[in-house]
């Protein structure tokens, strides 16, 4: 009965909140205040550091980071329509985040989280999507956004052939040394099969490539379509953070993908959504 | 002259003799009058906004409203719109915003603001200067002569505020404040 009236309250239109507000418009706002609206605010409800009107709880607040409120915003972080996001998964992961010894916190400065950004470019004639990471970097006095890998598949196609081991055509021979390598320009008379060529251990930066393309005139930002987070902040568990832009109260910034990880999956999925081989 | 005011009130609020007491972390109290100041900005932001896209609004004082708005904002700031059902995102210059909604081929236009607004952390940036974002949301609603209503809608909008610690001489003493500046904002729209 208390879980339902703090819902209740939650999504009542808080008519009482108005002062300081911006207009005087008196229409249904109980979606607006329900809505995650900011990642910052995402990261303030699960830590249960601000009130469900999205005030501010500062420590020695006897509410700050409470944990009975703390479970209460859980419960309304998630995308219920995402039959993937179980009652069970939802119940463990709160259990576990909420452990009264350690309660997980998350922190906007700390390393585990980054942001995965879908983007449109030109490229020389085509629109094409590049996906940006970017993660939080301390600078001098304060912090910023820089991006820490690139992912285009136009580029990954340049590299189909490496670490290929089984080709019995496309090699340098091992005398070509006392020839002075004279046989390259064979090599690189044919470039789609450049990447035959190179040690075993090779791994193309794509970050180097995305510079050079956009230094270089070919790839033109057009738009930025898509943002989500990444977040292994929480032990044992890897989750995603979506914006959800619908007409009620489950909307906002909300976990899209969450997943029951150890320390080796979670270095594992980090390689999959980055795309680092 | 209420912009003089403000001006006055913000710098005796904030005043603080000693130069030396620049603080890096925000204490509350000061979070709180910042946000205070900010919001202030942001309520400014608002009703211009309303004056320029009303159609009864004189297009002479309209210009001179949309100067005022743009003095609000740190230069070469943006604004990127979107719409449901489309993906790209459209950028303008600020100056150019207020143009195309001055532009609007309707008759009449109502432009509300929901009371709720959202404030977020002040985050430090490397030169110092703190950036946070408020969140509001606007109803937008434009008539014809002849149909009535044509075109609604509720859009949510980001608003990035800058707050920069800066000193001025009154009266032979150093005086600090906090100076708010509004920069980017990021409209998206969330139903019709």
């Amino acid at each position: 009965m208390r879980r339902f009236s703090w819902l209740l309250f939650l999504l009542l239109p808080a008519a009482g909140f108005c002062q300081g507000s911006i207009g005087s418009l008196t229409g249904d706002e109980s979606v607006f205040y329900a809505q995650t609206k900011q990642v910052n605010q995402f990261f303030l409800r699960f830590n249960g550091e601000e009130d469900i009107k999205g005030k501010r709880y500062y420590p020695g607040d006897p509410s700050y980071r409470d944990l009975k409120l703390r479970k209460k915003f859980m419960n309304i972080l998630f995308d219920n329509s995402n039959s993937n996001i179980t009652a069970d998964t939802k119940f463990v992961f709160i259990d576990e985040s909420l452990n009264k010894k350690a309660p997980a916190m998350l922190d906007f400065y700390s390393k585990g989280w980054f942001a995965e950004v879908t983007t449109t470019f030109q490229y020389k004639k085509e629109k094409v999507n590049i996906i940006l990471y970017l993660k939080i970097e301390k600078q001098l006095k304060g912090y910023k956004w820089v991006i820490s890998n690139v992912y285009f598949d136009k580029f990954e196609s340049w590299f189909t052939h490496l670490n290929d081991t089984v080709n019995l055509k496309y090699f340098i021979h091992p005398m070509s040394h006392e020839l002075d390598f004279m046989n390259l320009h064979k090599v690189f008379r044919e470039p789609e099969n450049l990447d035959y060529y190179f040690e075993r251990e090779y791994q193309p930066d794509m970050t180097s490539l995305f510079v050079m393309e956009m230094k270089n005139g070919n790839l033109n930002f057009i738009s930025v379509n898509n943002v989500k987070f990444h977040v292994f902040q929480v032990q044992n568990w890897y989750f995603e953070i979506s914006y959800f832009n619908r007409n009620d109260a489950n909307s906002g910034w909300l976990i899209s993908n969450i997943l029951r990880v150890n320390d080796k999956e979670k270095i594992e999925l980090l390689r999959h959504y980055t795309h680092i081989n | 002259m209420n912009k003089i005011l403000s001006v006055i009130i913000m710098v005796s609020f904030f005043a603080v003799a000693n130069k030396g007491a620049a603080q890096d972390n925000l204490s509350p109290q000061r979070k709180q009058a910042i946000d205070s100041l900010a919001l202030e900005k942001v309520r400014d932001l608002s009703k211009y906004i309303s004056i320029i896209g009303d159609k009864a609004t004189p297009w002479s004082d309209a210009q001179r409203v949309i100067e005022r708005a743009t003095e609000l904002f740190m230069e070469s700031s943006e604004i990127g719109v979107s719409s449901i059902g489309k993906q790209d995102v459209n950028y303008y210059k600020v100056r150019e915003y207020f143009d195309r909604l001055i532009q609007l081929n309707y008759d009449k236009v109502t432009i509300d603001w929901y009371k709720i607004q959202y404030v977020s952390d002040l985050v430090r940036q490397p030169d110092g200067t703190y950036v946070g974002v408020i969140t509001i949301y606007q109803r937008f609603q434009g008539f014809s002569k002849e149909k009535g209503l044509v075109y609604e809608d509720t859009t949510k909008k980001d608003i990035t505020v800058y707050v920069k610690r800066k000193e001025t001489q009154i009266g032979g003493r150093l005086i600090s404040f906090w100076d708010v500046m509004l920069g980017d904002i990021r409209v998206k729209e969330t139903s019709k």
